[in-house]
């Protein structure tokens, strides 16, 4: 279970990496935190699974999304 | 059909793959240094066989919650045992806060975005109104709790921004809530700190030193002080999160 959580974790970086539209990887890397905050549960750390559920998939991505609506949603490099 | 057309057209192939080299070459050699460093720290760690020390952690262990009174032990380390630590943290906050805050208004505010139709729905509305209130209870079960379950000041702050953020995103519509107005977070957060640094001065005049707990002598649990710590950074953390996130949504002039 946890290696399986692992490697999607992986998988789910490298495409928020690659993508390039912005808002798609914003959103990936809001599943990546929940992914994380259930991996830091099963691993007996359910307040950093708080903190992680709320920082990594709450408030960091109200600020992406509102960054990339100010600036431009495709990847200029 | 045009001859220069044709002639610098292979071009761009030509430099594609040179391009390519320079962008992929660092990030290959970064990576094969930061594998390196981590293996030359983390091999001594698994092969040299030294015990791990242990004092500390069975001292908690066996004595942390009858010390303390916090069933929740990293509660009972981080605002009992290492209390010290967490002002370090919440000045932290403090500074990106304030750095934040300091680079929206040198940049003359948020540019305001133009408000299509598509982003703004009824859905969106309602929804975050409503659910605003649920997670600011939320959060302060978590805040107030954290002692008893997994939470505390800083998780519970957290939460209770993404109700306030919720509240803003909700009442964007037309009516206005007190508690999402930029000056009474900012309001809220001076006072927090206000009371923390208070919090961990009132110890040094009553014999217990520096963030010692006040109660102590007068024979109340030590707990108390704990769960008055936790709401006072959760208080502080929520309203700094919040109004940072309060500023970028573009209310700040308002």
């Amino acid at each position: 279970m946890i290696e399986l959580i692992l490697l999607t974790l992986v998988v789910l970086c490298l495409f928020a990496l690659e993508s390039r539209d912005l808002l798609t990887g914003t959103i990936v890397l809001s599943v990546v935190s929940l992914l994380s905050a259930l991996l830091l549960y099963l691993l007996h750390a359910p307040d950093v699974a708080i903190t992680e559920a709320a920082v990594g998939a709450g408030v960091s991505t109200v600020i992406f999304v509102w960054a990339i609506k100010a600036t431009d949603r495709k990847d200029a490099t | 059909m045009n001859p220069l057309r044709t002639s610098t057209q292979p071009r761009p192939a030509k430099q594609l793959v040179p391009q390519r080299i320079s962008v992929v070459l660092p990030a290959v050699l970064s990576a094969v240094v930061v594998l390196g460093a981590a293996v030359f720290t983390l091999l001594p760690l698994v092969r040299l066989g030294t015990a791990w020390p242990v004092a500390l952690r069975d001292h908690l262990e066996q004595r942390g919650v009858q010390e303390s009174g916090a069933c929740n032990l990293v509660s009972a380390i981080y605002l009992g045992y290492r209390a010290f630590d967490t002002l370090g943290e919440t000045i932290v906050l403090l500074v990106a806060v304030s750095g934040t805050i300091g680079m929206i208004a040198g940049a003359g505010g948020v540019p305001r975005l133009e408000r299509s139709k598509g982003h703004r729905t009824e859905l969106i509305d309602v929804v975050t109104g409503k659910l605003g209130p649920v997670v600011l209870i939320f959060g302060l079960y978590v805040m107030m709790f954290g002692h008893m379950s997994p939470g505390g000041g800083f998780q519970g702050g957290v939460v209770v921004a993404s109700g306030i953020v919720f509240l803003a995103l909700g009442s964007r519509a037309g009516g206005r809530s007190r508690i999402t107005e930029p000056g009474n977070l900012a309001r809220i957060e001076a006072l927090g700190f206000l009371f923390l640094v208070i919090a961990s001065l009132v110890g040094s005049f009553t014999g217990a030193g520096y963030f010692g707990n006040p109660l102590a002598r007068a024979g109340i649990s030590p707990v108390v002080y704990i769960i008055a710590l936790n709401a006072v950074i959760g208080l502080k953390v929520g309203a700094g999160i919040s109004l940072m996130c309060v500023a970028m949504l573009g209310e700040a002039e308002s």
